[in-house]
């Protein structure tokens, strides 16, 4: 009898866990997995019949390992490496950082247990953070002449290879602005923040209720939104540094300055037609990419990383998107009203301690491969889907937010300008961005933060 | 008298489990307690030695305090709610009603769930399901998702932990509502006692050794609660979340100041470490043998 119950119960217990397994399996299903099976395989056919690159036959055999922190090329960067081992004899160990893991917590884990990564991609911070400690010297590198613009260097040396140019803006989705409209939309008429505002407001009146979407992550609104106050100061990376300097010193006072008022006003006006305004951080990003697809909204504040969730939601590579640039004022001449910002996002770092020569020789040739070969320079562009920094790469980059910036980039539609800030400003900033964007803090007293921020950086 | 065996016997049965604890357990630790004392920010080679100074540090960290109260508060919160509704379900599970056996599965499955996965899917819960809800009834309470706003994100934080730690405790109660001898409580019954008189005088001093674990795991899975607090609400609404070992977390690997981190790390040991040890004390003499 006792016996019996207790089978019964046993096997309740499995059946439920086997369902809660079930149901949180099907939560997963949701996010883009990379190794998701249900999802089609898209394939752009790669070109291998030339290749004029020189393999150093003497690597051959060589084993090297990638840390890659960029988990929407995993896939891709794994097929790169079997092409190049096929033709090099090189084995590219592709390992990524987990979800929820840091990309630098991961490689200063793997530091400190004597098995660091051969080469490593990450963020700039991370790299200038390393490089002195850590990394191999690349400045004799030959690529480093294809990338002139796009170079990271710390202490006049050169320590990172930039593998992809990111940027970001206003995302527009033509389709619905025209059909809105009734008549056709030139993304190029829009030249001051007065028109961009006058826009929203026609499409209001022809029913699109709040036509922008804003993320209330705090890394889109501590480092994509509130940037703009440093990279926009003369549109260079040198510039975002000395006016992070100046303000660190004391010497800008933040409350005159006009980038941060006029990125304010601008704040403002996507704030004022945010689709989510009723409970802005509430807002949930999959959503936003789903709204812009069907037109619930037309513009989405975000960057050329957010195709995958726009295809996601049901967009197609011919359809028409791009970007508006982030509009500051009304002055037409200001660089900040035509351009948009895209600047080199991630870097490969090589390790210079632990690798040995040939290890070392190995991971720059899969460098050089990448720039030099014909399959490489393929590869980069179709498998990664990535905007290339090099000028000698032909390929052009096949969804319309990367396609978009790269004519932007080649047409000068875009300053190559990124603030190099502490680790934790999106963090910290990013909550005081959220008080903001939520009605629960002044101008005055977000203005506050930033310079408390700074105060206490040494 | 002691034979001469003694020393092989402890070297074949406790060494390995000594070795193992000292491995992972007591190295790590003293070892974490030296980097409170030093510069080493996770990376470089050396570490200088700076005193105190990262303990002064973890003094001007406003957010670490903040954190910490809420911490209490949580706490707090969880400790009782837990164990009040542990042990009146317990109650409820040994009365043979009907189907007894499928709601201790049932109440116990939350704590099969990690941590993590039942952060996001309560995340979902409250942002998306509850929102559905509210647009189509109208309910005020479900108008906006709780997790946007620093009071209710704190609630729902409260109820997801209580949601998945109940489970637990419901079973070691339930197993020590088992471990009642019935002589006792028939003795209770025909001596007059009934009702809240037998709980009170009978069963609650029967039942302190169950307590004393409960109240034991909950304060430290409370204290310690970093998984939940990542995946249902990450800090936010701005920050006002953020439970200590989170803040820990974030100091040490988004700040990048380890040696802050780390301090304020072991401050957190302290205080649990007292606190359950308080608890444990207390409670421990309540105990009585039936």
């Amino acid at each position: 009898m006792r016996k019996g119950v207790m089978k019964k119960v046993i096997s309740l217990g499995l059946i439920l866990v086997l369902m809660s397994a079930m149901l949180t399996g099907c939560r997963f299903g949701f996010a883009s997995d990379p190794d998701d099976p249900n999802e089609e395989e898209k394939e752009i056919p790669i070109d291998t019949s030339v290749d004029t690159f020189e393999y150093d036959s003497s690597l051959s055999g060589t084993n090297i390992t990638l840390l890659n922190s960029k988990a929407e090329i995993q896939v891709a960067l794994e097929k790169m490496g079997a092409e190049f081992e096929k033709k090099s004899g090189v084995h590219v160990e592709v390992m990524p950082v987990t979800d929820g893991d840091s990309p630098y917590t991961k490689v200063v884990s793997l530091y400190n247990s004597g098995t660091p990564p051969t080469a490593s991609i990450l963020d700039t911070t991370d790299v200038i953070a390393l490089a002195k400690e850590k990394a191999a010297d690349l400045s004799d590198e030959s690529w480093t002449k294809e990338a002139e613009g796009y170079l990271t260097e710390v202490d006049g040396k050169i320590y990172s290879f930039p593998l992809c140019i990111e940027g970001r803006g206003i995302i527009y989705n033509k389709a619905v602005i025209e059909e809105a409209l009734g008549e056709s939309f030139e993304p190029d008429s829009v030249t001051t923040q007065d028109e961009f505002k006058e826009l929203l407001e026609r499409l209001v009146n022809a029913g699109i209720e709040k036509p922008v979407s804003m993320a209330k992550e705090d890394w889109s609104l501590g480092a994509h939104h509130l940037q703009y106050i440093y990279e926009t100061y003369e549109g260079t990376s040198e510039g975002a540094g000395e006016v992070i300097e100046k303000i660190k010193a004391g010497k800008l006072d933040l409350e005159s300055y006009d980038r941060l008022r006029e990125f304010l006003n601008m704040f403002d006006i996507l704030k004022k037609y945010n689709v989510a305004k009723g409970d802005p951080l509430g807002a949930d990003y999959d959503e936003m990419a789903i709204d812009l697809a069907d037109g619930k909204t037309a513009f989405w504040f975000n960057g050329n990383w957010a195709w995958p969730n726009i295809s996601e939601a049901g967009a197609k590579e011919e359809d028409e998107y791009g970007f508006l640039p982030y509009f500051l004022n009304n002055d037409r001449n200001d660089f900040v009203n035509h351009q948009i910002q895209a600047s080199p996002s991630k870097q490969v770092m090589l390790d210079g301690q632990i690798a040995s020569e040939k290890e070392q020789a190995a991971a720059k040739e899969f460098l050089n491969w990448i720039v030099y070969s014909e399959i490489g320079q393929q590869m980069l562009v179709k498998t990664c889907n990535i905007i290339p920094p090099f000028k000698n790469n032909p390929y052009e980059p096949s969804d319309p937010l990367s396609a978009d910036i790269y004519t932007k980039v080649h047409e000068e539609k875009a300053f190559n300008a990124s603030a190099i800030v502490p680790n934790d400003h999106w963090a910290v900033l990013g909550a005081s961005m959220q008080k903001y964007l939520a009605d629960r803090s002044s101008r005055e007293e977000l203005t506050e933060d930033i310079q408390k921020y700074w105060d206490e950086q040494e | 008298m002691k034979s001469k065996n003694n020393g092989k016997d402890f070297c074949m049965f406790a060494l390995p489990g000594m070795f193992c604890f000292f491995a992972v357990v007591i190295i790590p630790f003293v070892y974490g307690v030296y980097l409170t004392l030093t510069d080493w920010n996770g990376v470089s080679k050396v570490k200088n030695f700076i005193g105190l100074k990262n303990f002064a540090g973890v003094m001007r960290d406003g957010q670490f305090w903040t954190s910490l109260l809420l911490t209490f508060k949580y706490v707090i919160f969880v400790v009782l709610i837990v164990n009040v509704l542990a042990f009146a379900i317990a109650y409820l599970l040994t009365r043979g009603i009907k189907g007894q056996n499928f709601f201790r599965a049932g109440f116990f499955t939350p704590n099969l769930i990690g941590g993590i996965v039942l952060g996001y899917i309560w995340q979902f819960v409250f942002s998306r399901v509850f929102v559905s809800i509210g647009e189509s009834t109208g309910w005020k309470m479900f108008e906006v998702s709780w997790l946007s706003d620093p009071t209710n994100a704190f609630i729902a934080l409260v109820v997801v932990s209580v949601w998945q730690l109940s489970g637990y405790m419901i079973l070691i109660y339930v197993a020590g509502f088992m471990g009642l001898s019935e002589d006792v409580m028939e003795a209770a019954s025909i001596d007059g006692a009934s009702g809240f008189v037998k709980l009170k005088n009978i069963i609650m001093p029967l039942m302190m050794s169950s307590i004393t674990i409960c109240l034991f795991l909950t304060l430290s899975r409370a204290f310690m609660v970093y998984d939940v607090n990542l995946s249902l609400t990450a800090g936010a609404p701005y920050g006002t979340t953020e439970m200590a070992a989170m803040h820990v977390y974030e100091k040490a690997f988004t700040s990048r100041q380890f040696g802050i981190g780390q301090a304020e790390a072991f401050i957190l040991f302290i205080i649990v470490a007292v606190i359950s040890g308080i608890q444990v004390y207390l409670t421990k003499k309540q105990e009585v043998e039936a």
